[in-house]
């Protein structure tokens, strides 16, 4: 039937255009929609909302506190460096921890006749409605009465504007970020290269420790204060200092840095919005991987990789070399391991290296650096890698979602399943705890440490495992099906963070032990550290596989459906 | 055995979630050597109901047996006898073909060799041979539910547990699989699929069941519930469809 269509093709305008509001709306009632008969939900996200004002009131107690002491002497070094560190926790915890919120997942919207200009300021303003954004504002409010106490209302109110346009930049950063290191670990061409663009950002860490070092070790103040004044320049200060150069006399400096920070702002849009195309078109642009013909060997044979060669044929084998395979296939978890690469070497170098050789010129000029390091230094920095690398675990199931179907339709024990998973990640993650117990001792002057690094090292490593062995399997939840590596679903994300900080807090006091040897047993334990630490990790490894197995026996369909995503 | 059991027997199984009534205690026994069908709408319940027959979903009340070992108290010998296919679930797609194949052979405990062999002849049967070293996520949809099927197959169950396999395949595809299940049925094994396509469910079966609202409306052989009407129809009346009258969705004319 060939009706007549009418020659105006082109549809009519909407009536009434998409706004910010509708994304806020709609992020509003998809979180609630997911806590809807959740009660455990709701405790959690009060129990984080909770943590997050916790945090925010201390914060702003630090920001407010040149303004309640009526000290403007150090008004621009808080404000700059307290400013910076939010603007550097929005970019580097994202993708180091916590992941970003995809309430509203780019992907979802391709199909809708919106502008990108639309799309991006309504997935930007959506993103302001979040427990940490409220948190931060509190926090930096502070800064406000600092600027309003010392150089009243009007820098009061530049204040305020600043502190507005920073809590912008964070969020921006943080997304902008996040999206193009996506982008980047979603192709298969350039993601080498992302890995090492991770690396430089963790080694924006750097500063960081730096001042955190060296402003506990109480170093020159007016130096401090020079070098805050240069970051008050920069995008990562601007926005936070501007009131108090309004308060301190510097009126022509606040509408410059407002200027700097809207600059980085539009930057950080334009940047996002490039890489959200990419985001919405999703996986059909990464393109498929070469068909590669010529096959050889058995099916068997093409299953096991060359680290996993010399496992068994069996069960345990099988397991081992799929979580193998998937370690490295999976950009989700490529994006894990190439973190824990990066922070396991450059945390510790941090904290042992750089923040002595600061502290040494900061106090006498040019004198040798990493003699102030001690064993108890090196351990707990140590403790601190064991841990982040155990955590990647915390949510096992959760990468594989529904597919971890299959091991339940086969019946997998719970202790084969969970010793295999242990033994896979460990293929990887234990040849780079060596590396980094060598490296550290070499780079401190000490070759005799790498007992004592290699120790703390397993131990830390061991006993985490069997601490995020119990956590995979009783807090396990769904990840979102996206391409996106560093996406997860709404409301898990505060309990994401909780669980996280829970494992690694409990993985820490299991492996204090280690820390007061060190303290105590001096040159002894030197020799003994790596054949105590290594049994005690293993022991607490199998322990934990053991126990957990038993409890992944009973509650597999559970588990299943915990990490099944809804759709 | 000196009693034959039914290869697959549910009893009162019922699920709830989240206060909605997803299965409300389903009955069935599937005779071995039949070639079973689950009929119904989408949202009766076909998935949650094979779900909790095969031991992926716990269910809140009831049980199942298969050839007479309880899924639940005995899953170990259960599950070893079952082949299943899970619909909406994702295979481990990190993985080639062959490699999901060898993994799922040697996680049921086979020999390596016969993994290997059997994996080789199904990805011949099933034309998967040519797809070499893409993952199968790259795989289209059809082929996804091919080398499901295979994975399914591969430690030669006694009952074959299949959610939807001819959703989302093309006719070549449909065939192949239509084939394979017609000589696996043929050999003495059993199998029960869900699915909404009624030409398929007519040309295969021996029996049918029809689900719709979490409980089973109508059961027997395909001739028992069809008597003389088609099996569409006596479908559509047991669910309850309504037809368009032509007033609503005017403007979709223009």
């Amino acid at each position: 039937m060939a009706l007549p269509v009418s020659a105006d093709a082109t549809p009519a305008a909407p009536a009434r255009p998409v706004s910010a509001r509708h994304f806020v709306r709609l992020k509003l009632r998809v979180m609630a929609n997911n806590f809807r008969g959740q009660g455990w939900r709701i405790a959690m996200f009060i129990g984080g909302a909770l943590l997050g004002l916790w945090f925010a009131a201390s914060g702003f107690f630090l920001f407010a506190a040149p303004g309640l002491t009526d000290n403007g002497r150090y008004a621009v070094l808080v404000a700059a460096a307290g400013g910076g560190l939010l603007v550097l926790g929005w970019l580097l915890l994202p993708l180091v921890f916590f992941g970003v919120d995809e309430t509203l997942d780019p992907a979802r919207f391709a199909l809708l006749p919106l502008p990108r200009r639309t799309l991006v300021t309504g997935l930007f303003v959506a993103a302001l409605i979040s427990v940490p954004v409220v948190a931060v504002l509190v926090a930096a409010s502070g800064l406000v009465l600092t600027a309003w106490s010392l150089g009243g209302w009007s820098a009061g109110v530049v204040a305020v504007v600043g502190v507005l346009a920073g809590l912008l930049l964070c969020v921006a950063a943080s997304r902008a970020v996040t999206s193009a290191f996506a982008t980047m670990l979603r192709s298969r061409r350039v993601r080498d290269l992302a890995a090492v663009l991770l690396a430089v950002v963790a080694a924006l860490l750097g500063p960081l420790q730096i001042f955190g070092l060296a402003a506990l070790r109480e170093a020159d103040w007016d130096r401090l204060a020079g070098v805050a004044t240069v970051i008050g320049w920069t995008p990562l200060g601007a926005p936070w200092t501007a009131g108090i150069d309004v308060a301190q006399g510097r009126v022509w400096a606040a509408p410059v840095k407002l200027l700097i920070t809207v600059v980085a702002l539009v930057a950080l849009l334009a940047w996002w919005s490039r890489s959200l195309e990419s985001a919405m078109v999703g996986a059909a642009s990464a393109g498929k991987a070469p068909a590669r013909r010529g096959v050889d060997g058995g099916a068997v044979a093409q299953l096991f990789p060359r680290v996993a060669g010399w496992a068994r044929r069996d069960r345990f084998g099988a397991l081992v070399a799929r979580e193998a395979r998937y370690w490295w296939r999976d950009a989700r978890r490529r994006a894990n391991l190439i973190t824990i690469a990066v922070v396991g070497i450059f945390v510790p170098v941090m904290i042992n290296v750089t923040g002595g050789d600061f502290a040494a010129v900061g106090d006498e000029g040019f004198t040798a650096a990493a003699s102030d390091s001690s064993p108890v230094v090196v351990t707990i920095s140590m403790v601190f890698v064991g841990v982040l690398a155990a955590v990647t675990l915390a949510n096992q199931f959760g990468f594989d979602g529904s597919a971890y179907a299959a091991n339940v339709v086969a019946g997998v024990p719970g202790r084969v399943e969970l010793r295999a998973r242990i033994t896979a990640f460990s293929l990887y993650v234990l040849p780079m705890l060596t590396v980094v117990a060598v490296v550290l001792s070499l780079l401190l002057g000490e070759p005799g440490w790498i007992g004592l690094t290699a120790g703390a090292l397993v131990a830390t490593y061991g006993v985490g495992l069997a601490v995020n062995c119990l956590v995979s399997v009783l807090g396990a939840y769904s990840l979102p099906e996206t391409s996106n590596p560093f996406a997860m679903n709404s409301g898990a994300g505060l309990t994401k963070g909780l669980l996280t900080l829970l494992a690694m807090l409990a993985s820490a006091v299991a492996a204090v032990p280690m820390v007061v040897a060190a303290a105590l047993l001096g040159d002894a334990w030197l020799w003994l550290a790596l054949p105590v630490g290594a049994g005690y990790g293993l022991g607490a490894a199998l322990l934990g596989a053991y126990l957990a197995g038993d409890v992944l026996d009973r509650r597999m369909p559970e588990l299943l459906a915990t990490v099944t995503p809804r759709r | 055995m000196t009693v034959e059991h039914p290869a697959l027997a549910l009893r009162g199984l019922a699920k709830r979630f989240d206060g909605t009534i997803a299965v409300a205690g389903v009955d069935l026994d599937v005779p071995a050597g039949s070639f079973y069908g689950l009929l119904g709408p989408n949202g009766a319940g076909k998935t949650t109901t094979l779900s909790m027959a095969v031991g992926l979903l716990r269910p809140d009340a009831g049980s199942a047996w298969v050839l007479g070992h309880d899924v639940w108290q005995d899953p170990v010998t259960a599950k070893r006898l079952l082949g299943v296919m899970p619909d909406g679930v994702r295979l481990f797609d990190r993985l080639t073909g062959a490699e999901l194949l060898a993994y799922n052979g040697l996680l049921r405990g086979m020999d390596p060799a016969v993994v290997d062999q059997r994996a080789a002849e199904l990805l011949d049967v099933l034309a998967l041979g040519d797809a070499g070293r893409t993952l199968v996520v790259d795989y289209s949809a059809g082929m996804k539910k091919k080398i499901g099927l295979a994975c399914a197959l591969l430690h030669g169950p006694r009952v074959l547990v299949l959610d939807e396999p001819f959703e989302a395949v093309d006719p070549v595809s449909a065939a192949l699989i239509r084939d394979i299940l017609t000589r696996y049925a043929a050999g003495g094994g059993t199998v029960v699929f869900s699915s909404h396509v009624m030409e398929v469910v007519e040309r295969l079966c021996s029996h049918v069941a029809i689900l719709a609202s979490g409980t089973i409306k109508r059961v027997g052989t395909i001739d028992e519930v069809r008597g003389d009407r088609s099996l569409e129809q006596v479908f559509v009346e047991v669910v309850g469809g309504r037809t368009a009258t032509g007033e609503e969705l005017s403007w979709l004319s223009r």
